[in-house]
């Protein structure tokens, strides 16, 4: 059995060469696909989340884990769907419409994948529709809305309301997040949930994912 | 104590001096777009408008100043960065096209002419149409990125994030281009009849006191000593939570320090000395736009009781477009009502 450790310590310290190495290491040593992810990804990954709500890690450090992990990830997953091992849950995530900003929502979209969840990332300025074509394409059970603007946060609930008019609000969880939104924003339009961060948005789905299973 | 106008009072508070109240210096963008019926991309870019927004905002709200900012992308869309202009809200980079994807264009890069007939062109024009119509009355503040907002909007901000790590000599050429721009814009800004800059530097907010220690602090303490050698004052505003830095931001030398809300006035207090001026911090949604007037009267007074006297009368960042106007007006109430 090979010391799994170095791999936890090189996705915690950003270092994306030997988390893919240790990854391809275990994976030929017949150690199982999603031991690699549960026992060390997801547990470094919890693990960053932890210092940056500690403001030990900060944005830069973050995102480097996130490389590093998606690193070792990129070898894991294709094994992972091919042996049937369903993810923790779907998400589409995405900057509403109007809004170019995306690097907290680029925060949670790594932070999710690093939780053991399936990521659909659609980028910046998305509208209701794509969110809504994304969903039904990868039949995802979460959406995770980041707004920046005051200005932009219209487009949240309008969001919202097409996923009402398409018959798909009861199928999903919608979650947001940015800087202006608050708890309160969240409930006035509907929303099943709010995080001010990063790793609060990956135990919201982690709930979310536990209360559905 | 003789009465002053709103330059005379800025001034003498920045001076130590006596003053009849303490200032007030908000800041506003949309706000100001919105309250003459304007479109936000015309007010970015044209500067009639802007001048006619701002005037309109300190003549009916109080104000003792008004400023040049529209959004953070004017010198890097002059660079020729790719800048997405909406009809009604600010400017905003395209980071899939940042203008420095490639690292080796850095080398090429020359810093534009800032009255080449570009944006920051258009802010000179403001600050002239401001000399113009407020003949000495209300302060002029004009507005630079700081090096790393700046480096943020030309090399993409994921990326710049990474590049503090993969390729940290990059970070300080970029730093370093960043500085000589700003203050060669600052330059004119002065020329143009500024009396203060304000340095924005959003981005440095997100990175943590070891990245703040070697590679923000330096470019910052450059750019704000550059700024001094020019003759004009330094307003520093970052967006975001900067506790951990509020040590650092304290020796830079700043003539005013412009704090979000997340940042703790009672602590910059402690950790700036007594002698610094403090702006800020009351938060722009929850409690200026979303509470009610004696609300923000409320939390105002909070703020100054951290800040104590060397403080100036603001919101945490920009005062959102849909704010009550009631809100915006007990910022001047609650100045004029309480003696600094």
């Amino acid at each position: 059995m090979i010391d799994m450790k170095p791999l936890y310590e090189a996705v915690l310290k950003g270092d994306a060469a030997t988390a893919r190495a240790l990854t391809e290491q275990a994976l030929a040593s017949g150690m199982e696909p999603i031991t690699v992810v549960k026992e060390f990804m997801v547990p470094a990954m919890d693990e960053v989340g932890r210092r940056f709500e500690c403001n030990e890690y900060f944005v830069p450090e973050l995102l480097l884990a996130a490389r590093a992990m998606k690193a070792a990830l990129e070898l894991v997953r294709p094994l992972l769907v091919k042996s049937g091992v369903e993810p923790q849950g779907r998400v589409v995530v995405g900057t509403v419409r109007g809004d170019l900003h995306d690097i907290g929502k680029n925060l949670v979209a790594a932070m999710l994948e690093g939780g053991g969840f399936e990521v659909v990332d659609l980028g910046v300025n998305v509208t209701p529709e794509k969110f809504i074509e994304a969903v039904k394409a990868k039949n995802a059970n979460i959406v995770a809305l980041s707004a920046l603007l005051t200005t932009t946060m219209p487009a949240m609930r309008a969001t919202i309301e097409a996923f009402k008019a398409a018959g798909l609000r009861d199928q999903v969880k919608i979650f947001v997040g940015g800087a202006p939104i608050t708890q309160k924003f969240a409930d006035d339009i509907g929303a099943d949930g709010y995080s001010e961060n990063a790793p609060g948005a990956v135990t919201l789905a982690k709930v979310h994912a536990a209360r559905a299973a | 104590m003789c009465s002053m106008n709103s330059r005379e009072r800025v001034l003498a508070h920045l001076e130590g001096r006596p003053v009849d109240r303490l200032p007030v210096m908000p800041i506003t963008m949309q706000f100001a777009a919105d309250l003459i019926g304007a479109r936000y991309r015309d007010y970015a870019n044209d500067h009639r408008v802007l001048v006619e927004g701002q005037m309109r905002v300190a003549e009916d709200f109080g104000f003792d100043y008004v400023n040049t900012m529209s959004d953070p992308a004017r010198e890097a869309g002059d660079c020729g960065a790719v800048v997405e202009h909406f009809e009604n809200s600010p400017a905003a980079m395209v980071e899939a096209q940042a203008l420095l994807g490639d690292k080796t264009v850095l080398s090429r890069l020359k810093i534009p002419d800032p009255l080449g007939g570009g944006r920051m062109h258009n802010s000179l024009r403001a600050i002239t149409l401001f000399q113009e119509r407020l003949r000495g009355d209300k302060l002029i503040e004009g507005w630079v990125e700081g090096p790393c907002a700046e480096a943020a909007d030309l090399r993409g901000i994921n990326t710049l994030m990474l590049d503090f790590y993969d390729d940290p000599q990059f970070v300080r050429d970029l730093f370093e281009f960043c500085v000589a721009m700003a203050l060669r814009f600052a330059r004119e800004q002065v020329a143009a009849g500024v009396d203060m800059i304000g340095v924005g530097d959003a981005a440095a907010s997100l990175v943590g006191p070891h990245i703040n220690e070697e590679f923000v602090w330096p470019y910052e303490k450059k750019l704000v000593d550059g700024l001094h050698a020019l003759g004009t004052r330094v307003r520093l505003h970052i967006c975001g939570n900067t506790r951990f830095a509020l040590a650092n931001i304290g020796r830079l030398g700043c003539d005013v320090v412009d704090l979000d809300s997340l940042a703790p006035l009672a602590e910059a207090r402690a950790l700036m000395g007594p002698g610094q001026v403090l702006l800020g911090n009351v938060n722009p949604v929850v409690i200026v736009r979303n509470s009610r007037r004696d609300e923000v009267q409320t939390a105002l007074a909070e703020c100054h009781r951290h800040a104590g006297a060397r403080y100036i009368v603001g919101a945490g960042c920009e005062i959102p477009r849909d704010t009550p106007p009631e809100n915006v007006r007990a910022f001047a109430e609650y100045a004029r009502s309480s003696s600094p």
